[in-house]
């Protein structure tokens, strides 16, 4: 374990999936600062979930390392997961529980227990607004209240680096104001968060820096507003976005 | 461990909120196994009582006739039919009958069968006292044979025929043993005047005497219940695979797997709280099953189930059995990408385990590939263990092996699981 401004170090990381002679990601090399917001940005089938999937552990890479706060999977796997909080892109939630039942369950899995638990549970819930729906069943939410009570449960163990898939997917207006609020608020207080989206606007107001990624490799590299300033006919990240990407459509 | 024990919790819930799930895990296996059990009786009946509609055309209305009426008659197998609305039933009408399985079985004693017989007798007999020439005692040396025609319905069972069949050759020799005693001492008194006739007594010299065999001396006579209920209680229990392997995918598709990969504790934490739980039900399900094979069976003229003394013994079989079959449903439910292929191959195989266990058909009358399949089974192993207590008397040393396979396989299955998950890892 070595100590350095980086949380997250990717070195050279490649990986094929077996019987696939097309790299899924292609030699990528990122380093991630504590306390940055990054957006993984870029079309679908770019290598963002199988970055991501690398960085929670689920699979490792064909060749190349991942440091999390200085620590390898192969050694330390227990120790990163303590430190990380995931949300997926899916309401990985169970439908039949409550949203107290939910976070109950996934903070006993986290580690956490009784009081400081449930003062967890009580603080979140009522961040997001739903602290009077704690004892209602997942199944009879709405979609906005689904996505905040997903964050909750990746965010309740107060993790080092949170990573969000698409956090505001689906969302209404306010729901997602509630969130990307709440993403702002956790990074302010020296959370370090990988989010990847397909909102250009939405990452360009959220994020200090922004990798675009195609075909399995980093494209292009920086700070949202640097990246505009870097051509005349860039007016934003979306028109960067299509300019390195292109317009054709992608499929999975 | 408070992961563990959280885990259970969440997995408790997840079950018993979804009623309609919880319902059919109870009730379908009692319903299964109280209508197999009936339906199951009968095969039991056969030897013991059972009412099975016979023709009978008795044209010979001499000796042969009267003894296969009369045997058959007094014999509580057969409901025998001789008219139908007051006419006697003919041969043409009877092969009719048979054929469009009204009845299953059709017997015509030909006319003059019984002198035939006689005829046959008195052949044997002036054969024996040729030398002597006996006046009362008729010159025929002819030997003549007759045809009993039975009609029987293809669908007719060949045990059920083999039955029938002995029985009318039992009346038959009889007769004619009869028949030679009878001719025989006529001819003795014939050759000896002063000699008086000696009187056909039926003498049972060898007696038949049945022991239902136990190496504890703790027998159960075998009934409909007796088998039926471990047997199906088995195949319901191992059912239990279903919901399982269904309760895994789901996680998987709602995205609650993927979470539980990213967080501390493993895979094998979350797979035994799985595991924990449904072999709660799946006990619960096996002392359900005692309770109706004892109470509610007889309510419905069933014989009542008999557990016997050796409850710790057959709660252990329970519990290796419910292991086995929780195994199985975490490899399913692992391996498995769809509820789909989960149900499909999940129901199929555990058929099969069935259909080799002995389920249906008792491993001893299969073929000898399949005997020797039969031992791979796990349902084999628990009904082996169930048959074992329930019927044998054994206790718990006697189905220490039966308890030890169910548990191999039952670690088998995991072994399988975590390797197949491991090996998604490195895809």
């Amino acid at each position: 374990m070595h100590e350095n401004q980086h949380i997250i170090e990717l070195k050279k990381l490649t990986k094929y999936y077996k019987g696939s002679s097309i790299p899924a990601i292609d030699n990528i090399s990122l380093n991630i600062n504590k306390g940055e917001i990054y957006g993984l940005l870029g079309p679908n089938g770019a290598g963002k979930t199988t970055t991501i999937s690398i960085l929670c552990g689920l699979f490792g890479p064909t060749s190349g390392n991942v440091f999390i706060d200085g620590m390898e999977f192969q050694n330390s796997a227990e120790k990163i997961k303590n430190i990380i909080g995931v949300v997926p892109q899916e309401i990985a939630l169970y439908p039949s529980l409550t949203a107290r039942e939910n976070l109950n369950f996934f903070g006993h899995m986290y580690g956490l227990k009784g009081k400081q638990l449930k003062n967890r549970i009580d603080e979140c819930l009522e961040l997001f607004g739903l602290e009077k729906n704690a004892n209602r069943r997942i199944k009879t939410f709405s979609g906005g209240m689904k996505r905040r009570i997903n964050i909750i449960a990746g965010i309740l163990h107060k993790p080092k680096i949170i990573y969000l898939d698409e956090p505001t997917v689906g969302v209404d207006v306010q729901s997602r104001n509630v969130i990307l609020e709440h993403l702002r608020n956790l990074n302010s207080d020296g959370t370090s968060i990988i989010y990847t989206s397909h909102y250009m606007e939405e990452a360009e107001n959220l994020c200090s820096r922004v990798a675009i990624i195609d075909m399995g490799k980093v494209i292009t590299e920086g700070k949202p507003k640097d990246l505009i300033n870097s051509k005349e006919e860039y007016t934003d990240l979306e028109s960067i976005f299509l300019n390195i990407t292109g317009r054709a459509l992608r499929d999975e | 461990m408070r992961r563990l024990f959280s885990s259970i919790y969440k997995e408790f819930l997840v079950l018993i909120r979804d009623r309609a799930g919880l319902a059919i895990l109870f009730v379908m296996p009692l319903v299964l196994i109280i209508i197999m059990t009936i339906i199951q009786d009968a095969t039991f009946k056969t030897v013991t009582e059972v009412d099975i509609s016979m023709i009978l055309v008795n044209n010979d209305k001499d000796s042969l006739g009267e003894a296969i009426s009369e045997g058959l008659y007094s014999s509580k197998f057969f409901n025998i039919v001789e008219e139908i609305d007051g006419e006697k039933i003919t041969k043409e009408l009877a092969e009719e009958l048979v054929a469009k399985g009204e009845y299953k079985i059709g017997i015509i004693i030909p006319e003059r069968a019984t002198e035939a017989i006689r005829g046959n007798v008195n052949a044997l007999i002036n054969k024996s006292f040729k030398s002597f020439n006996i006046p009362g005692v008729k010159q025929r040396t002819k030997k003549s044979s007759i045809n009993v025609t039975i009609f029987i319905d293809p669908v007719t069972s060949p045990s059920f025929k083999n039955m029938v069949m002995s029985s009318l050759k039992e009346f038959t020799s009889q007769l004619e043993i009869e028949m030679f005693f009878k001719n025989f001492s006529l001819a003795l008194t014939q050759l000896m005047p002063n000699q008086k006739p000696i009187e056909f007594e039926s003498f049972e010299t060898i007696k038949y005497q049945e022991i239902y065999a136990s190496t504890t001396g703790d027998y159960k006579l075998p009934n409909s219940v007796q088998h039926n209920v471990p047997a199906w209680t088995m195949f319901a229990m191992f059912f239990i695979v279903l919901p399982m392997a269904g309760n895994i995918i789901k996680e998987r598709e709602e995205g609650s797997a993927f979470r539980l990969k990213t967080m501390p504790g493993s895979y094998v934490t979350v797979m035994f709280s799985k595991i924990f739980v449904f072999l709660g039900v799946a006990f619960l399900q096996f002392i359900l099953m005692l309770l109706v094979g004892v109470y509610i069976m007889p309510l419905i003229g069933l014989p009542m189930l008999e557990i016997g003394p050796h409850k710790i013994a057959l709660a252990v079989m329970a519990i290796a059995s419910g292991l086995a079959a929780t195994g199985y449903g975490v490899a399913v439910g692992t391996i498995a990408t769809t509820h789909e292929q989960a149900a499909t191959f999940g129901a199929v195989s555990i058929i099969i385990f069935a259909a080799l266990g002995g389920i249906w058909v008792p491993v001893y009358v299969m073929p000898p590939l399949m005997r020797v399949l039969s031992q791979f089974s796990p349902l084999q192993w628990g009904l082996n263990g169930f048959y074992d207590i329930l019927l044998r008397g054994g206790d718990l040393v006697v189905v220490l092996a039966e308890t030890s396979k169910l548990l191999i396989f039952f670690v088998l299955m995991l072994v399988i699981a975590l390797v197949y998950n491991n090996y998604n890892k490195t895809k």
